[in-house]
This record gives structure tokens, sequence and C-alpha cells, in this order.
């Protein structure tokens, strides 16, 4: 091939790519414009992807994108420097660059078809259309653009969530009082924020019911309290602060996650008296060490499986024993992530009020729990937690669970959870009127 | 009243929560129960015969030259280091990832992530000192010389022992590294046969590589593992067979041409003789007296003749029309040369990166301690981030 012919080759390829560039521009332009999003956001390079990801509800997808643009960049950079040097591409790091560029252009592919994927989805157009887009996006997005039957089929509005209450509940000395003002969560070059404007106090001696959908940041508020996931926030337990003293109150506070976190090869005795080992203090001797993994095996009615293995133990025993192992350190803050999935209703019920005895016996007891009716009348209070609009759990209501119901309109928990669940998860949509009516509520009677 | 109690015991609560809490070194002992009952009563134990297998297969197949001669020996040092690696790998590659989530949870509950990674340390040392004393029980039985002379223990047994010891050792630490870092079994899986090749890749002593990728072998445990066992086997004062099996596999090779030419090229190769010699100059006389034209098939007739005159001239060796190689070979075993020529031939092969001296042996294995140090602490830093995984 002469020179000539590959020189009319290369313009017209830039060319092309010039004005698929453009008309992709001023489709992806019109789309914004069409969607009540600014226009002139189409025209920055690289940001327009990201802001076009966002339409299809990719937003994580979008930020990667950028990344992954930028390395691109990078790389072709580099490698046109090298090929200055080394135009037969022969030395060791010219085609290590070489590689990386063609990763990097494939990464960049695959992650703009998953941005196309969310698109067709959001718009409820076929699949076809994400080869339309990942072959010939100029013309692809100009059709989008100014097609009046292309509308997207799911709310993509972007919307402000409740404001805050700006309350604070005063520090009470006999139990757990929760101010938490805001807790974020960093979620690739972007700030989520998790939870906000919480604010409550639980006496010693109380139940309390931590009742809400999924994401609404139930685990993430217990986190917050424990001082595990530490958040904008002050958090005192019988006047001393969590977050000050983590390190000796940790010991204190006892959190049984969701999964039975347990090694399967230890019998229950072997688990118990490591439990104690790590969790009691040192001066506490030996032989009273025994003495409280005896009581506990009693107390949990484990003695009977005390030399039986971890593995070889019910779904129940298994869950009195993850239980058992935070409750040897005798803590004066109890948290349970729902302690009954899993078990049928009567070993349900015998948990929670083997709880509610823990709760009488001068501890605060917290518990999560999905299926909340059928042991509601063993709770002080509840405390409801919702998703207002950008996703923010927040909180919807705190107090006596009779009292719930009647904020709620409604007549059981269930009903209450359904009532503050987003409309694509089967509920009613109505958390943001929730938490707005409850922060009300707590200025009216804050007078 | 009621008040009063109430305060006592707030009183009491605070006192409790100022007590100190099971320390490092405590809480180290409780861990290395847990993993010895593991030992015990799960299935940890078959490391050990899986260890015995692997090093039965080794010695079988590369056993027999072993510390005798120089490829040998560089071919078993690396199937041994390659066990080791291997072993090393499979004892801890999923230990730390399988139990995550617990490790997360009782890290909240007041666990220190350096005693826990301690207590694997010390477990795994007693893994791996298994191993290798295994793998030297299976090499005794199946009879493999081990070098006469001894490096740094008054027995050369002892010191090979460590050496594989520490190459498992800090393969075992790489793995438990990779297992802190990563959060489940799959990924700790999918990354360690990546690991594995670029160990054996870049041992440095059996693949030839060049520039950067000679300075990369640097960073593996197979190089000084490889190292210290070609440095106590005494690698560089073996006696080298290649040449001889080359020429041994050519000894059957028939030539029908210029025999005179072919004979003198052998023999200046193989003794080094001057093609000037007066020997080859009278053989190429006589070639040319008897009117046998070179480049012609020489009969069997005209080659008796030949060797005829040479034996009444006092001449020892013989020319063939045949297989002048064998003749060579024939004449160098027949004159007891063939120690010295595989004694030569190695001299001329000898890696300066496996001198058998102190220093060396010394230095690969500061450099394997190393490897399981940083290994060690890379897995601490890495668990110590343990809260911060995604629920």
């Amino acid at each position: 091939m002469d020179e000539s012919m590959m020189y009319w080759q290369e313009m017209f390829s830039s060319i092309i790519t010039y004005v698929s560039t453009a008309l992709q521009m001023i489709g992806l332009c019109a789309l914004f414009i069409k969607i009540g999003k600014k226009g002139w956001k189409a025209f920055i390079p690289i940001y327009n992807e990201y802001e076009l990801s966002r339409l299809a509800k990719r937003d994580y997808v979008g930020r990667v994108l950028i990344l992954f643009h930028i390395l691109s960049m990078v790389v072709s950079i580099t490698v046109s420097y090298m090929l200055v040097d080394d135009p037969d591409m022969d030395k060791l790091w010219s085609k290590i660059f070489l590689l990386a560029e063609l990763a990097v252009s494939i990464c960049v592919f695959m992650l703009e078809l998953r941005v196309f994927n969310g698109l067709c989805e959001v718009f409820g157009k076929k699949k076809l259309w994400i080869a339309a887009w990942a072959f010939i996006p100029g013309i692809t997005s100009l059709i989008w653009g100014f097609s009046r039957k292309i509308m997207p089929v799911m709310s993509i509005i972007d919307v402000k969530g409740v404001e805050e209450s700006g309350h604070h509940v005063e520090a009470i000395e006999d139990g757990l009082t929760v101010n938490i003002r805001k807790r974020t969560a960093s979620d690739f070059l972007k700030r989520k924020t998790l939870l906000k404007d919480i604010h409550l106090a639980i006496p010693r001696g109380h139940m309390v019911l931590l009742l809400g959908g999924s994401g609404a940041g139930k685990t993430t508020f217990l986190n917050a309290v424990t001082g595990y996931e530490k958040a904008d926030a002050d958090v005192l337990l019988h006047g001393r602060n969590i977050y000050k003293e983590y390190e000796s109150m940790k010991y204190d506070v006892g959190f049984v996650p969701q999964q039975d976190l347990m090694r399967g090869n230890d019998t229950v005795l072997m688990t118990l008296e490591d439990a104690a080992k790590l969790r009691l203090p040192e001066s506490v001797k030996r032989r009273e060490k025994k003495k409280r993994v005896q009581e506990v095996l009693e107390s949990f009615g484990l003695s009977m499986l005390a030399n039986t293995l971890v593995d070889k133990l019910s779904g129940g025993q298994r869950k009195r024993l993850s239980i058992a192992m935070e409750f040897i350190s005798d803590p004066t803050l109890f948290i349970l992530d729902e302690p009954d999935s899993g078990l049928d209703g009567v070993v349900a019920r015998g948990l929670f009020e083997k709880l509610r005895a823990i709760a009488d016996s001068g501890k605060i007891v917290i518990v999560i729990t999905h299926t909340p009716d059928r042991v509601a009348d063993l709770f002080d209070e509840v405390i409801v937690l919702a998703k207002d609009v950008d996703r923010t759990g927040r909180l919807a209501f705190y107090g006596p669970i009779d009292e719930a119901k009647e904020f709620f309109g409604k007549d059981s928990m269930e009903h209450v959870l359904l009532a503050i669940n987003q409309k694509e998860e089967g509920g009613e949509g109505r958390a943001n009127e929730f938490v707005t009516l409850y922060n009300e509520e707590i200025k009216r009677k804050a007078g | 009243m009621a008040e009063n109690m109430e305060k006592q015991e707030n009183m009491e609560t605070q006192e409790n929560k100022d007590l100190k809490h099971t320390g490092h070194m405590a809480q180290t002992g409780i861990y290395l129960g847990k993993l010895f009952r593991m030992f015990v009563f799960q299935s940890d134990w078959k490391v050990m015969p899986m260890a015995a297998i692997i090093a039965g297969l080794v010695c079988f197949v590369v056993g027999g030259n072993l510390f005798k001669t120089m490829e040998g020996t560089l071919l078993g040092t690396f199937a041994l280091s390659c066990v080791c690696i291997w072993n090393g790998f499979f004892n801890s590659i999923q230990v730390v990832c399988r139990e995550r989530p617990i490790i997360k949870r009782e890290h909240r509950s007041g666990m220190h992530i350096s005693s826990y990674i301690l207590a694997h340390m010390i477990y795994q040392a007693f893994l791996c000192a298994g191993q290798a004393a295994i793998t030297l029980l299976i090499c005794t039985m199946m009879k493999v010389t081990f070098p006469a002379h001894s490096n740094i223990t008054p027995w050369p047994i002892v010191d090979i022992g460590i050496t594989l010891f520490l190459t498992t050792y800090a393969a075992d630490m790489m793995a438990l590294m990779v297992s802190s870092i990563v959060h489940n079994t799959t990924t700790a899986m999918t990354i360690m046969p990546f690991l594995l090749i670029f160990q054996l890749v870049f041992s440095g002593g059996f693949f030839s590589l060049e520039g950067f990728a000679l300075k990369l072998t640097n960073v593996t445990v197979a190089k000084w593992g490889l190292t210290a066992l070609c440095a106590q086997g005494d690698y560089n004062n073996l006696p080298m067979v290649a040449l001889w099996n080359s020429a041994f596999k050519l000894s059957g090779l028939e030539v029908d041409t210029d025999n005179a030419d072919i004979q003198g090229m052998v023999e200046n190769e193989l003794l080094g003789i001057d093609p000037e010699d007066t020997t080859i100059v009278e053989l190429k006389e006589i070639l040319k007296d008897e009117g046998i034209d070179l480049g012609k098939e020489l009969s069997d007739a005209a080659t008796k003749r030949i060797n005829d005159i040479m034996a009444a001239r006092g001449y020892k060796f013989k020319i063939t029309t045949k297989k002048p190689v064998w003749e060579a070979m024939h004449f160098i075993e027949e004159n007891g040369l063939k120690e010295e020529l595989l004694h030569k031939s190695a001299e001329y092969n000898r890696n300066p990166n496996y001198e058998g001296s102190l220093e060396n042996i010394l230095n690969c294995w500061l450099k394997l301690v190393l490897f399981i140090v940083l290994f060690a602490c890379l897995s601490v830093a890495s668990l110590e981030y343990i809260d911060r995984d995604k629920r």
C-alpha cells in the first residue's frame, strides 16, 4: 500500500471518529434535555459518559468508567511517546504498555456495555440496542435523543431527602443515649450518607425492637451504636462515651451477628471457654471463668451439649451458642442481628423470652427481626428506620409498640414495615411522609 | 437505698470496664490450641502423608543423580524446591480466608490480629518442619546420596533439612499473606497457580533468563531455596555429564564420508589434539599414498590396512569407517580420561551463584527468613483492615 493511500485511509478514519463523537454529543444533549438534565453536560468528554451511566442507574459503573478513561488516556499518551523512540515496539516496556492499552480498552468497552444495558432497562427497550450503542454510538444517541417514542419507564428524577429535625436528645445517666448526626461511607470516588439524624435514648432494662426494610441501615445503625463503625455521633452508655472509650468499653457491648460465626470443629464447651478467655478480664481467675462458662451453659440450655461439636448442633442450638458467646462477658448493652433467622416459631419465641429475661436483669437489649409480630409483646419500644428518597436511613419512629401502631395507623409491625418500604419492594413507599411526620412530632414535643 | 445500690453497681461496672483483658501472648495460646485441635480432629494432619507421597514421587524420578552430577543436582534441587513451595502453599492458602467472617467477629470482641497471625506462624512452622523432616526421611529411604560435607551444622542432612524447612515456611507465609488479603477461598485458589508458576519460572536456575526477568528471580522464594540446596550440594565441584551423554547418544552415528577429517575433528574436540599433530598429518598422507580419495567411502579392507599400519607405527587409536564418536569415547575410556573430561566440562559450566561457601548458604537462609518476616508483617497489616470488609 503506497503512502498516499495510507494517508487518506487514516484521514478517513479520523473524520469518521470525529463525526461520530460530535453526533453522539448532540444526541446525548437532546437525551439529557429530554429527561430534565442539563444539556451542556453532553459536551464534556468522559463526564458525559458518567452522566449517561447515572441516567442508566449505573452510578458506580460510571465512576469506574471515568477512572478507566483517565487510565486509557495516560496509557495512550505513553504509547505515543514510546512510538517516537521505538517505532517498531521492540522494547519490553513498549510491549507491556501496548498490552496495557489493549487491556484498558477492553475494560472500557465492557463497562460501557453495562451502561448501555442499564439504559435499555431504564427506557424499557430491547437488548439489541446495546449493540447499536456499542458499534454506532453517534447515530444511536441521535435516535434516542430526538425520538419521542424513546422515554424512560423508570423514575430517574434526582430528589432531595427529608430535612433534618435538628433535634438532639439529652444524655440519660442510666441507659443508652444515641445522637447520630450522620454516618457516611465512601463508595469509589463518592461519599454516600447511610444514616442521618437519629436521636434516641433507651433506659436500662429495656428490650427494643429495631425495624426497617432492607437497606434501611439497621446493621449500620447497630454498628454505629456499638462504636464498631464510627459515625458523626455521640453515643453514651450509662454516661460514658463509647466512641472515646471504645477499647475498654467494647467488652461491655455484646453483638451477636446474623450468621452463626463459630468454628465447627470445636465443641460447645471449648467455644465458650475460648470466648471466656478472650472476653473476660485477665484478673478473673481460671476457676471463676470455668464457673461462668458453666453458668452460661445452663442458662442457655447447652449443658447437655457441652461436648458436642458445633458442626453437629441444630440451627436453634447454634443460635443459642452464638448468643452465649457474647453473653459470657455479661455485657451491659446486648445487640442481636436477626437472632431468629432460620428458627421455627416456637424456638424463636423461646429465644426471645430468654432475651426478655436478660433485659429484665438490667441490661439493654436491641434486636433486629423480620418477624416481629410473633414476639411483639416482649418488647418495650420499637425503633423504625426507613430509607428516604435519597436512600439514606432515617428515624421514622421511636417509642412503645402500641404508639407505633397508632402513629403508622397499622395493626401490626409487619404492616408498619410495608408502609415504609419503597414501592419497588412491594411496600407503600411512605417513608418520607412518616420521617417528616415523626420529625414534626418530636419538634412539637420539644416545644 | 435503691438509688445507692444502682450507683454502686454502675461504679462496679465502670471498674470492670477498665480492667485489663487477655494480652497478646495469652491470645496466641488460645488460637494455637484451636489450630492444634484442627490438626488432630480435622483434616490438617493429612498434609503430612501428602508431603511423603510428593517427596516419594520426586525422589523416584530425579533422586538418582541428586548431589552426584551437576545436571542431576540442578534438576533434583529444583524439584525439591518445587515440592517445598507446593507444600507451603497448600498448607495455608485457605486457612485465613475460609474463616474471615469469624475473624471479623472475634476482632470485634477484642482479638488481636498479631496474636492470631503469630499463632498461625507457630502452627505453620510445626507443619513445615514436619514436612521437611518427612521429605528428608523419604529421600533417605529412596537411597538419595546426600553431600558428604556439611557447611553449617556438623551434619549435611541437617543443613539440607534447614533449607527445606525455610523454603517451605517462606512459601507457607506467602500463601498465608494471600489468604489474609483475599476475601474468599475461590479467589485464593485462583491466585495460587499464578504464584506457583511465577515461583517456578523465576527460580533462576532452570530456565535461562536475562535482563529484567533475571532480576525478578531475586524476589522468588524458589531462587533462594534452589541456590541454597545447590550450594550445599557443592554444585560447582560436581562432574558434568551432559557432554558425555550427548556424545554417547551420537556414538552409534555411522559416517561414510571423509573419515580422516571427522576423526581429526572428534579428536580435536574431545582431546584437544592439534589437527596439525603428526598423527593426523601422517594419517592423511597414508590416505593419499594409498590412493584413497577424501570424501569417498572407505572400504573395510582399506580401513584395516590403515589401522594395521598405524598400530605398527605405535599409534594407539584406530580409524573406523562407521562409528568415529564411539571410537573416540572408547579411546577416552580405555585411557582413563573420562573423569577428567567430565570435570573439565563442568569447569566451564560453573555457576558463581551456587558457590558452596558458608557465606552463600547463610545469605540464602537470611533472604528466606526476610521473606518470612515480610510476608507475616503484610498478613498482619492486611488483616488489620478486616473491619472494613463490606457486609
